[in-house]
């Protein structure tokens, strides 16, 4: 008898932890780049900025929020505190696509300005560049 | 010829007036929402900036999408249900620093800033006033603000099911470094 009450309190506590793991795992995750996620589309920085320039809300509904791989030159790199932006700008164009890395998803080493890169990340919108997030280096 | 030179003075003045503004393209404003059932805090990097030093004339520009969170559904709800950055995928700040007799461009040092102007977020517009400072190093100018918002004065429901997770009042925090021309 007390066996089984032994028992059963230990398959409740089992049931317990599995369940905090699984709440942790799917309500509380953190995700720090879209590079688990499949890309919908991949498209050249130019291209995606003269989209943005023609027809903002076009744009917006075929981009908005959707992981994308953008490929283009490095013009420029920048960092605070927790973000790396790297800037892909076409030399002719005025402006290009800001793509945000978070430090621990990108080694600054394997980046140099003039490289061509293609990078994976979620389309935010556009300002006076078109904006990704999330970011990860696609091979 | 001769109109090239009568386009020259003109071309001078042009490059003269453009030196006065700074613009920012990865400036840095996060929000923090604290009640004792949860802490939120959001970060977005990505803030264009135009500051122009000859009239106090301040612009911030961000896309609401930008806006990170630690916990990825918490980012999803924020989006979907709260601001609806689908249909309103910017908020932006055009304003005026309004005591600029009272800050130095040219010398090193931390300005008091008084900044006056217009809101917008999730398609509503106020009138907001706070005060920030305007850094000077070196000729690199930073701005920085702290101020709080009421998200019921800007149409945001919260749903009573999350209202004691939700802070009434969010503290907005910016910081945006210009690049130096």
């Amino acid at each position: 008898m007390k066996r089984t009450i032994w028992f059963a309190i230990a398959i409740v506590f089992f049931g317990l932890i599995v369940a905090i793991f699984i709440w942790l795992y799917a309500f509380r995750k953190a995700d720090l780049s879209a590079s688990s996620q499949r890309a919908e589309t991949e498209i050249a920085a130019t291209d995606l900025l003269k989209k943005f320039e023609s027809n903002e809300s076009e744009a917006n509904t075929a981009y908005l929020g959707k992981v994308i791989i953008v490929s283009g030159t490095i013009d420029k790199i920048t960092e605070d505190s927790t973000i790396v932006s790297v800037y892909i700008k076409n030399p002719e164009d005025v402006s290009g696509v800001i793509c945000g890395f978070n430090k621990t998803m990108i080694d600054k080493s394997t980046i140099k300005l003039g490289n061509s890169i293609r990078v994976k990340g979620i389309c935010t919108g556009y300002l006076m560049d078109v904006v990704l997030n999330k970011c990860s280096m696609e091979k | 010829m001769k109109t090239k030179f009568l386009f020259l003075p003109l071309f001078l003045i042009t490059q003269v007036a453009f030196a006065q503004k700074h613009i920012a393209k990865t400036g840095y404003i996060w929000f923090y929402s604290y009640t004792p059932m949860e802490v939120i805090e959001a970060h977005n990097h990505q803030v264009v900036s135009i500051l122009d030093i000859s009239t106090g004339d301040i612009i911030f520009n961000l896309l609401v999408k930008s806006f990170e969170f630690k916990v990825a559904l918490m980012q999803e709800h924020f989006n979907e249900n709260y601001i609806e950055s689908t249909k309103f995928p910017k908020s932006t700040f055009k304003g005026k620093i309004t005591n600029l007799d009272k800050i130095d461009f040219k010398k090193d040092g931390t300005y008091p800033a008084d900044v006056t102007g217009d809101l917008t977020i999730h398609g509503v517009t106020k009138s907001i006033t706070t005060s920030g400072t305007i850094e000077i190093a070196g000729g690199a100018i930073t701005a920085k603000a702290k101020f709080k918002i009421v998200p019921k004065d800007y149409g945001i429901q919260i749903p009573q099911l999350v209202e004691n997770k939700i802070a009434k009042e969010m503290d907005i925090t910016v910081d945006i470094p210009y690049a130096a021309n």
